[in-house]
């Protein structure tokens, strides 16, 4: 009887405590996502998308070159990241399956994937910017394929690799050529989860600061030229929230909104991908 | 016994590894329109030895062919044999239900469009008859664009018969093909058996040995890798030469 009622409230301790930890972690989470919610959606204007930025100082005007500069930045970075990524997953789980070259390149990506991304900047400009003696698109786009293309690479890997090996043995025993099997029975069967692995590298990048500030920097005015700096949103955040003028601030806010939205939606969809995948 | 040949094994000896001597010195004739079934206990060699006949084995690394197996004349064990050909010619079903991941129509014009079929209503047509020819087509006529992951497992079997007798290959090799399967699948995909002769040679591995003797006119009994007996499947069941063979299919071991 006793042992039961200590055993009760060893029950009652250990559940109300990792709730209590649960809860802690979720206030920050709404608490972030909140405040920007409601700082955000009161600086949002349509001008914001349409306008370009007046000079410090002045009042209104908005951030449309640093919309653009992140679609563009984002867009190229996926264009050069998912086709090495794909293709070197492709490798790995195919060609190189078992060997040790497969398993060394494999584990090194698991690391790159937790490298800093400053690192990855600093290094871009070393290679990239330096050299050529200016900041430019093409590097902030290059800077977030390094990031993206290890998780796209890992996930290629690893969603090939569910597809069953007497799958494969199957198409050959009809005829089929190894590029064909790979293309036409593999990449179908294992589709959606590249897609979401690209969905969420995506997601994963957009985001990130450090390594355009090294390379792609900012620009004040609307550019589309990759060959120069290019202004994008997470740059202008960090340079407008540091600055001193509240307009700075309430755009800072508004794109800090705008951002989370698109990383959301992202995300979101990469998971209901992976969720519509395994339900089949 | 004069049956037209189709397969000719001439002292075949298979390694993995290099070195692992799977098959020892097997020699046996595969008659042209008949069933031949290979049976024993497991890692005798018989699916090993199914496997050359379509060089499933080329796609693993250090394995090894010594010997023949003509086919028409031609030794198909040569360096200079054109395996995607040769599949072509010589399909396979394995044990577990491999449909792909498509639909229904697709899992069957997919080896169609290996051999360059491009024309939509030949495809179509060609899709009816290996599907009819398979006895699934009255369960999947209006679902063919459905995913072939939603049929049974029986069905998924037969829907990948229809798929490797969709490119006309002229031997079927049936890898223990019914031993995932429930004993109604079973008795269809073993009637289906008996039907196909008509038009392919056959060759099963089974471990069942009530299958063998059903569906099959030939059997071949093996054991760690040699080829011990092989006769008519009435013979081998009823009054086998040797006494391995004997105790095998009485169930004294294996």
């Amino acid at each position: 009887m006793k042992r039961e009622h200590y055993r009760k409230i060893i029950n009652y301790s250990a559940l109300s405590l990792s709730g209590l930890a649960a809860l802690a972690g979720l206030f920050w989470l709404v608490f972030i996502l909140g405040d920007v919610l409601v700082h955000g959606i009161g600086a949002l204007r349509f001008e914001l998308f349409l306008q370009d930025p007046v000079p410090a100082g002045m009042t209104g005007g908005g951030l449309r070159n640093a919309f653009i500069g992140q679609l563009m930045i984002t867009f190229f970075a996926t264009l050069i990241g998912v086709p090495v990524g794909v293709l070197g997953g492709t490798f790995l789980a195919e060609y190189a399956r078992g060997t040790t070259f497969a398993r060394v390149i494999s584990v090194l990506s698991d690391i790159m994937v937790s490298v800093p991304s400053i690192v990855i900047g600093a290094f871009v400009y070393a290679v990239l910017v330096k050299p050529l003696h200016h900041f430019s698109g093409w590097a902030g786009a290059v800077a977030l394929a390094v990031i993206m293309i290890p998780v796209v690479l890992r996930t290629t890997e690893d969603m090939l690799t569910l597809v069953p090996w007497t799958v494969r043995e199957a198409a050959f025993a009809l005829g089929a050529p190894y590029y064909k099997v790979i293309l036409q029975v593999v990449y179908r069967g294992a589709a959606t989860g590249i897609l979401t692995g690209v969905l969420l590298s995506m997601a994963r990048v957009a985001g990130e600061t450090a390594p355009l500030l090294f390379t792609s920097f900012n620009n004040t005015f609307y550019s589309t030229d990759m060959n120069g700096p290019v202004a994008s949103l997470t740059v202008t955040i960090f340079q407008y929230a540091m600055g001193p003028y509240d307009d700075w601030h309430q755009q800072a806010w508004a794109a800090s909104f705008v951002i989370t939205l698109f990383i959301l939606m992202l995300t979101v969809s990469g998971r209901m991908l992976l969720k519509w995948r395994y339900k089949k | 016994m004069t049956l037209p040949v189709d397969l000719e094994v001439k002292n075949l000896n298979f390694y993995y590894n290099g070195n692992a001597h799977a098959l020892r010195d097997i020699s046996l004739p595969v008659y042209k329109n008949r069933v031949t079934a290979l049976i024993g206990p497991s890692g005798c060699g018989k699916t090993t030895l199914l496997r050359c006949f379509n060089r499933m084995h080329d796609l693993y690394p250090r394995h090894r062919y010594e010997g023949e197996i003509l086919f028409e004349g031609r030794n198909i064990l040569s360096d200079k044999e054109d395996l995607i050909n040769l599949r072509g010619r010589i399909g396979m079903v394995f044990q577990k239900p491999t449909p792909f991941p498509m639909s229904i129509a697709e899992n069957i014009a997919y080896g169609l469009r290996l051999k360059g079929i491009k024309s939509r209503t030949e495809l179509s047509g060609r899709i009816e008859q290996a599907l009819k020819h398979a006895a699934l087509w009255n369960e999947v006529r209006d679902k063919l664009n459905n995913s072939a992951y939603d049929l049974s497992g029986g069905q998924q079997q037969r829907l990948v018969i229809a798929r490797a007798l969709a490119v006309e290959p002229e031997v079927l090799l049936f890898d223990e093909p019914t031993s995932a399967l429930d004993p109604i699948s079973t008795g269809k995909i073993e009637e289906l058996v008996a039907e196909l002769k008509q038009d392919v040679t056959i060759i099963i591995v089974t471990h069942n040995m009530q299958q063998a003797a059903r569906v099959s006119d030939m059997t071949g009994f093996m054991y760690l890798g040699d080829l011990v007996e092989f006769d008519t499947t009435e013979k081998i069941f009823t009054a086998p030469e040797k006494k391995q063979t004997d105790d095998y299919i009485t169930g004294r071991f294996g």
